[in-house]
């Protein structure tokens, strides 16, 4: 009897027909296959995914078994251990702020739409999934995110780095902490410099998503942002009153002339979720965001509903994602931060690093 | 092939020569290549065209024929930053701009003459 000899290279071939959905290329190709070890009929391999945050872990998983196990011969037993390590998009080396992989900025065309609320539960969401992740709150006009955080207390400073507080898992700064007292009218030719401060003198360590809260509109701090970082690309929320995204519109025209990624478009406070019985009413006509994402090829990642508890949890510091995971309104944030991870992992493999080459 | 104005204004490759120019090529495949006094000439900065008017104050004729570019530096993934070698340092370049601003035949000639 010839005992069917398994190798790395027979797995290997077999793993090459599944394919990752999003970035369009083979497992093996896209050298996620890890630490393989072959002991008599067991095979084990780590599938080393671009986000621990991938909403389609599991299917990868059973179709790498599946693969292995149906065209490999002699192998009765298949282990997959699925980890994930956050890709960095090529940049120049220069202007990063060490540590940092992927610079995610949310912006919105006006206020009062949800930004700072999708922004927080999208951090809170990514931490939760595994990733480092950090939180910026750059709406110096209306900083939010400490009060959603519950993180009350100011940043130590040492050295002259802000060392920045850790809430629910997230690594938090707020310019609002710089501007504190200043009046409103001296804040603008101030953020310049604070928006710098707090990229450039935070001491951010590891992150694999640093979320960058925006002011609403267009302007000066969105500019120094891009002009002092590689920005990976941009989330934009709108909701179903905003009269034919046209204010949105101007805010993703800003991120295109700034070469900012568009990496997708969320409605908020899309419909409305009886807090008594649970149904759901479309009150105002959703779906704008998505037809107009669709219009301008790109990608739309998920409708959140109008739930009090939403903004209940808000207000008292503990993001809906971790206060009430299993309801509705969780689980339309923590799919929308799939999306949005996935989304981030497609722009790290296509972004063409940009080198000045010296003949 | 049909471009986009998206291809048209994105970089593939920078090359710089030394002080004396750089060349990008774009993705839609086309090159430009700017020498230094030229883009010197074209500084899109507050202090080379006027902020209310729009009109230019500063081009290549002011400038001296041996202006080199001392450094350059990619600012986000949107624009180019020079140095020149006579102090001026406040121009920020966007990728779109200096498509818009290609020296090579073919563009100037779709160009209105003021602007070339
Ligand atoms: N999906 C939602 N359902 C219910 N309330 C919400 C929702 N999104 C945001 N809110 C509430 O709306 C208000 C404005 O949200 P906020 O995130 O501060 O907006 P922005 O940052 O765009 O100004 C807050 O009180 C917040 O709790
Ligand atoms: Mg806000
Ligand atoms: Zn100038
Ligand atoms: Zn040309």
């Amino acid at each position: 009897m010839t005992q069917t000899l398994i190798t790395e290279s027979k797995v290997l071939d077999a793993l090459r027909s599944v394919m990752d959905p999003d970035l369009k290329r083979d497992i093996v190709s896209l050298n996620f296959i890890r630490n393989m070890k072959i002991d008599g009929e067991t095979v084990s391999f780590d599938v080393n995914l671009t986000t621990p945050a991938c909403p389609v872990k599991e299917r990868l998983r059973e179709q790498s078994r599946q693969a292995v196990l149906s065209q490999v011969p002699g192998v009765k037993d298949v282990r997959v251990n699925m980890t994930a390590e956050v890709r960095r998009p090529p940049a120049p080396e220069t202007s990063r702020i060490k540590g940092v992989k992927n610079i995610v900025a949310v912006g919105s065309g006006k206020g009062g739409v949800g930004k700072s609320t999708v922004a927080t539960n999208i951090a809170v969401s990514l931490a939760k999934s595994g990733a480092s992740v950090g939180l910026l709150d750059a709406d110096i006009y209306g900083p939010s995110i400490p009060i959603m955080m519950a993180s009350s207390g100011e940043p130590e400073v040492k050295n002259q780095i802000i060392e920045p507080v850790t809430a629910h898992g997230v690594k938090l700064m707020s310019m609002g902490y710089l501007s504190g007292e200043m009046p409103l009218i001296w804040r603008g030719p101030m953020a310049h410099k604070a928006l710098q401060q707090s990229l450039l003198g935070v001491n951010w360590g590891e992150l694999d998503y640093l979320i960058v809260d925006l002011p609403p509109g267009t302007g000066d701090v969105h500019l120094t942002l891009v002009q002092t970082v590689p920005v990976t690309g941009a989330v934009i929320v709108s909701t179903p009153q905003d009269v034919g995204l046209q204010i949105s519109m101007k805010t993703l025209r800003m991120f295109q002339q700034t070469k900012v990624p568009v990496l997708g478009i969320v409605e908020n406070m899309s419909y409305y979720v009886c807090p008594h019985c649970g149904g759901r009413d479309d009150i105002f006509g959703h779906g704008g965001a998505k037809k107009a994402a669709e219009t301008l090829g790109i990608p739309f990642l998920g409708e959140i509903p109008l739930d009090p508890a939403i903004r209940k949890h808000s207000d008292t510091g503990r993001p809906v994602v971790l206060a009430e995971p299993e309801s509705a309104s969780a689980r339309a944030l923590l799919d929308m931060t799939g999306a949005l991870a996935q989304q981030i992992s497609i722009q790290a493999f296509r972004t063409i690093p940009l080198t000045i080459i010296e003949e | 092939m049909l471009t986009t104005p998206e291809q048209r204004g994105t970089p593939a490759e920078i090359r710089k020569q030394g002080g004396a120019g750089m060349t990008i090529r774009w993705q839609d495949g086309h090159a430009s290549t700017f020498g230094a006094r030229y883009l010197r000439g074209r500084c899109p900065c507050a202090q080379c065209v006027s902020e209310v008017t729009g009109q230019r104050l500063v081009s290549e004729e002011h400038i001296a024929p041996d202006v080199g570019i001392e450094s350059a530096r990619t600012v986000g993934n949107y624009a180019l930053h020079f140095s020149f070698s006579d102090g001026h340092t406040t121009g920020i370049y966007s990728f779109d701009y200096l498509r818009r601003t290609c020296p090579c035949p073919a563009c100037s000639g779709d160009r209105p003459a003021a602007d070339a």
